[in-house]
């Protein structure tokens, strides 16, 4: 039996493929300002990556940001469920998800079958998401990729305190005129940001096994950060974080599909 | 301010719109709905206050009434008081005084208007405001720091100790327009003797400063009949109250923002009592056919908001949890605290007021009495868990009302609840109910579109298993 | 001798707090001048104006405030939350404005949450927004029992004697601060707007008579100096508290030097004082439920501008900075209301909006002075 989960997020489209619970293939691009276009495009990346085409999959479930403008998939479902079931999945100790998207962060806890108990989302403002990173890998003039790794090399990160995006970006800027070294400056937007979502987390209580998801659990200068603030162990899940929602998604089409035969 | 804002009157526009629109139903429904075609930036709200049937005409006839009021007041030789919404209006009549009560206003705009009230919320940050404080005050108050309303000719409020921004904006105002101010200020605490001893005082002084600005004596018949009338529609309200608690619920989730809009603007009037009433009829009504108050008559959850509604979205709000079947039961701002409220549970009757018509001593302390515990007047001025604090007053609703689930909302300018709300939400999931917390405000849709609210309160719905 | 007070100012637990706690004696800390160090002083404890300095980031303090509030309680919250309170041994707390009062719930929930940072004594005092005959009734009332739990919790008795000690202390205290603002006030100004903003910032930290003896002699040390600044643009700085030497250094370093505040670190906490005889108690209520110049007391911004006047002639000011933190909008609205007036009598404002803490935004706010420096010398 092949299904899909797809999930369109406000930076990126995932999409991932399951044959009998294994992960035959998946996809990750950049989305455009139109979901359903940005749907189309990662399922036939991920289908053209399995030697498949559409009309092989039994079950598909769209999910994130933009899953109401995909009108070819089977249901939609909210990516908090997503992002649940995938770290259960992966890990069935996992407690507590930590999923930094591009436009928003989200804590939730969920209980032994992978259900959620509750979540939090961030407050409207950009910082302690993606979006946040970056603009002030923009702002450093190094590549996204290139941030986390920076970090991890700094010697002595310096202090930004500031909540805001704007006046963050501004503040980097006074940083680097000021003679402040990249890898400094990059470990304390890690850090600031990981104070961001730790504080997230603990309103709604931190509950191990604790484990992050989505495109910012990549980057490894964020997750050793978000360790160290939470003063805890952050669990390392198998595959490519950033596919967890998609991932979250397929597992709950092939449910729905043992459903329906049953 | 753009150029063409500030070619109307803001209060006329405001209740020529409503003025139409409750006139629109004495013909015919089919011709009332037909004239909406040509209203196309006010239909959505005027519909779904008219699809009521009585109590929304009821309740639109009352508002243009006051609002005539408020046009006519300096002709008919009358003092205006700008006022917190929290400022119940009945204490002004005896005094002779025309309240403009200013939150309520500045809903009506973002209520009605498809756009909002952003020029006029931009207008007071151009003259001084900060631009995080409160958007309920910032809409209506535009229009009247720019000359486009009419002329207050005092300033009280009733937010002192309650909430500072809301106070600053009336400060704000008093200086820039040059006008007397009085205010009542709520100590921390509410029921001790030294509490209501002052209470009572402040009220005290209030009397004598509006006898001061019109030259006019405290009128003791008038007294007399605000209070009577007041005790009566309380009944009535309460009465509503009680039937909510019924599952399914067969009170509409609007009324309880018809029944706190017409406290607001026209408590202790006959005009408050009509709309009670009727509201009363048609709750009674779906009771006896074991109807819910939604639409379809079924009922599939309840809510109740824990501090304000979200009101810049055309009346959407509602019509969308009426969609879902879902019974809105209120929130913080129905929370008058009469003696007879159902939630007013036993050990919390010393939070309540009572309407004693013996003489005028014990009518002023009434209406001391009912100031001092108006919404956010009682619940959030001192500590979140002191006695008949926010905690206790929310607990005291859901255990009254039974609701699946609570909402927050507020505006950003709410330093008062944003301040404790993570912790209120941890003691209601403590609770059993699931509690969602919006960044929203609920004047300004600019911070968050109600389209983006509602997709968050439907995803929380579904999640966490509300909905089936 | 400024540095002694650049160093109480710039540490958080500075030496006198240490030597007091060794002669095991106890610390109560308090986040607004509203609350009179008097009482406290007179229970032989030793009153600690609170501080957000050296706060990092606002993690611990977010988990329970929501986001639209001010940066200067999460700071406090926050370092409790990390343990840098831990030289305290109680609190009062009290309704000065909405951000500060809510971190009542929030610093007691935190409070159950790590068990050992945060003190044991924890009181919630009221305080009224205006001054009738009747509030303050009740004011007197709610200090009594602030005397009383005192009292209870700390098992040392407050007797009138005791009170009357403390008043003249404090009110030594604050005549020699206004020697100081005299000084500051003249064609040579013998001392930098940041270390005299040290040398206030002190007086809430550490034991006054101690303060008021190292004071006299820095008073006697700059009223013999001939060294001091002139021909530079002077300052008065207005609005939210600034308790950062650092800012006020960042703001001069345009070139201007300030003169006077109307701050609540600053001049508010001293200009006026406790009468000195009848009922020492009720002397302490009135002083304080008498005191205009905070935005909480509503519909006083007359008073309030007409001290600001009154600061502006007094020193000579050639320009006011009307700073708020954000999410401040009693001082943010009211510093519109002040640059209406003063500009009206051709005194030039700069108005700024802020974040409390580290110097983060040094940039935003060095280019802001930059500019208003060169307007007024254009």
């Amino acid at each position: 039996m092949l299904v899909a989960g797809c999930d369109v997020g406000s930076l990126t489209a995932k999409a991932v493929i399951l044959s009998d619970g294994k992960i035959l293939s998946q996809a990750v691009r950049r989305a455009n300002s139109r979901p359903e276009e940005s749907a189309k495009e990662i399922m036939d990346l991920a289908l053209a990556d399995a030697g498949l085409a559409f009309s092989d999959l039994a079950y598909v479930i769209g999910t994130g940001y933009g899953r109401r403008q995909i009108s070819f998939v089977n249901e939609v479902v909210s990516e908090i469920v997503c992002h649940g079931k995938a770290a259960q999945w992966l890990n069935p100790s996992v407690r507590m998800v930590i999923d930094v998207g591009g436009q928003d962060a989200k804590a939730i806890l969920v209980d032994e079958n992978g259900s959620v108990v509750r979540y939090v989302y961030n407050d409207k403002c950009a910082s302690g998401t993606g979006r946040f990173l970056e603009i002030m890998a923009e702002a450093l003039e190094v590549p996204l990729g290139e941030l986390g790794e920076q970090a991890t090399i700094s010697q002595n990160p310096v202090s930004i305190s500031n909540q805001c995006t704007v006046f963050a970006e501004t503040e980097v800027v006074s940083l680097l005129n000021n003679g402040k070294a990249i890898p400094d400056i990059a470990s304390g937007l890690m850090r600031a940001m990981a104070h961001r979502i730790a504080a997230l987390a603990k309103s709604i209580g931190l509950e191990p096994e604790i484990a992050m998801s989505g495109g910012v659990a990549k980057n490894q200068g964020m997750f050793s950060a978000l360790e160290e603030v939470l003063g805890l162990k952050i669990m390392r899940l198998e595959g490519d974080p950033q596919i967890n929602g998609a991932l979250g998604a397929a597992l709950l089409a092939e449910e729905a599909m043992r459903k329906t035969v049953s | 301010m753009r150029k063409e804002y500030r070619e109307y009157h803001f209060d006329r526009m405001v209740q020529s719109i409503i003025h139409f629109a409750s006139l629109a139903y004495d013909g015919t429904p089919k011709e009332a709905f037909g004239m909406f075609r040509y209203a196309p930036r006010f239909r959505e709200a005027i519909e779904t206050i008219l699809k009521t049937g009585e109590p929304g005409v009821l309740l639109l006839k009352m508002i243009d009434k006051y609002l005539i009021e408020v046009l006519t007041a300096h002709e008919r030789g009358k003092k205006i008081a700008l006022c917190t919404f929290n400022f119940s209006p009945g204490v002004l009549k005896p005094l002779d005084v025309v309240p403009i009560c200013l939150e309520p206003v500045t809903t009506l705009g973002v209520m009605m208007w498809l756009r909002g009230l952003g020029e006029y919320l931009n207008y007071c940050c151009e003259i001084g405001f900060t631009e995080t404080s409160c958007s309920a005050q910032r809409g209506a108050l535009g229009a009247y720091l720019a000359g486009l309303g009419v002329k207050p000719d005092f300033v009280l409020c009733n937010s002192i100790g309650v909430c500072d921004t809301n106070a600053t904006a009336f400060n704000f105002a008093a200086e820039y327009l040059d006008l007397p101010f009085y205010q009542l200020n709520a100590p921390p605490l509410l029921t001790d003797e030294r509490s209501q001893k002052y209470h009572r005082q402040d009220f005290r002084g209030l009397i004598s400063f509006a006898e001061e600005q019109t030259g006019k004596k405290l009128d003791v018949d008038l007294l007399r009949e605000v209070i009577i009338e007041t005790d009566k529609q309380d009944m009535i309200m309460c009465e509503i109250e009680d039937l909510m608690r019924l599952v399914p619920s067969p009170v509409p989730g609007i009324f309880n923002v018809f029944m706190y809009s017409a406290k607001y603007i026209y408590g202790g009037s006959k005009e408050a009592t009509d709309v009670m009433a009727s509201m009363l009829e048609v709750a009674k009504r779906n009771a006896s056919e074991g109807r819910a108050g939604t639409t379809s008559g079924k009922e599939d959850a309840r809510a109740f908001a824990v501090y304000v509604d979200h009101y810049s979205a055309q009346l959407r709000p509602w019509s969308w949890l009426d969609s879902k079947n879902i019974s809105h039961l209120g929130c913080m701002m129905n929370g008058f605290w009469p003696v007879h409220a159902p939630y007013a549970e036993e050990n919390l009757k010393e939070g309540t007021y009572i309407m004693d018509s013996t003489n005028e001593d014990t009518m002023i302390d009434s209406l001391a009495d009912q100031m001092s515990r108006m919404p956010m007047v009682k619940q959030i001025r001192g500590p979140y868990d002191d006695p008949h604090q926010w905690l206790s007053d929310t607990m005291a609703s859901i255990r009254t009302y039974k609701p699946d689930f609570c909402m927050y909302t507020g505006t950003i300018g709410c330093r008062n609840t944003w301040g404790a709300i993570k912790i209120l939400a941890r003691d209601t999931e403590k609770m059993g109910i699931p509690t969602l917390i919006i960044f929203g405000d609920a004047f300004d849709h600019r911070i968050t579109s109600w389209e983006s609210m509602r997709d968050k309160i439907d995803e929380f719905l579904t999640v966490r298993g509300i909905l089936k | 001798m400024l540095n002694e007070f650049s160093e109480v100012a710039k540490t958080l637990s500075n030496r006198f707090i240490q030597q007091w706690k060794d002669d095991g004696k106890q610390v109560v800390g308090f986040m607004c001048s509203y609350v009179p160090e008097e009482i406290i002083c007179a229970a032989g404890l030793l009153p600690f104006r609170m501080r957000g300095i050296g706060a990092s980031s606002t993690s611990i303090a977010d988990t329970y405030f929501g986001p639209v509030i001010c940066s200067f309680p999460k700071c406090i919250l926050q370092l409790a939350g990390e343990g840098k309170y831990d030289f305290l041994d109680g609190i009062i707390l009290i309704p000065g404005c909405d951000s500060i009062r809510r971190i009542d719930e929030c610093w007691r929930k935190a409070a159950e949450e790590s068990h050992g940072k945060f003190p044991p004594f924890h009181l919630y005092y009221g305080v009224p927004h205006k001054l009738t005959d009747y509030s303050l009734e009740w004011f007197v009332a709610e200090t009594r029992k602030l005397v009383e739990s005192l009292e209870r919790h700390f098992g040392r008795k407050i007797t009138p004697e005791d009170l009357t000690h403390a008043i003249k202390i404090y009110n030594q205290g604050r005549i020699l601060l206004t020697r100081l603002d005299e000084l500051r006030a003249g064609e040579n100004v013998p001392i930098s707007g940041a270390d005299a903003t040290a040398v206030i910032i002190s007086a809430g930290v550490m034991p006054r008579d101690a303060y008021n003896r190292l004071l006299e002699e820095l008073l006697q040390k700059l009223s013999r100096s001939t060294n001091g600044m002139t021909g530079k643009k002077r300052l008065l700085l207005a609005g939210s508290i600034i308790d950062d030497i650092d800012l006020v250094r960042l703001i001069e370093a345009s070139g201007g030097i300030v003169v006077a505040d109307t701050l609540c670190f600053g001049s508010r906490s001293y200009v006026d004082l406790v009468e000195e005889d009848g009922d020492p108690l009720v002397a302490i209520a009135r002083r304080y439920l008498s005191h205009k110049l905070c935005p909480r007391m509503f519909g006083s911004y007359k008073e309030r501008l007409e001290f600001m006047k009154q600061r502006v002639r007094q020193a000579r000011v050639d320009a006011v900075i009307l700073q708020n933190i954000r999410f401040c909008d009693m001082h943010g609205s009211e510093n519109s209301l002040y640059e209406r007036d003063l500009e009206a009598m051709g005194i030039p404002c700069l108005k700024i909006e802020r974040e409390y803490g580290p110097l983060v935004e040094e940039g935003r706010i060095k280019m802001r002075v930059d500019a208003f420096m060169e307007s007024l010398n254009t």
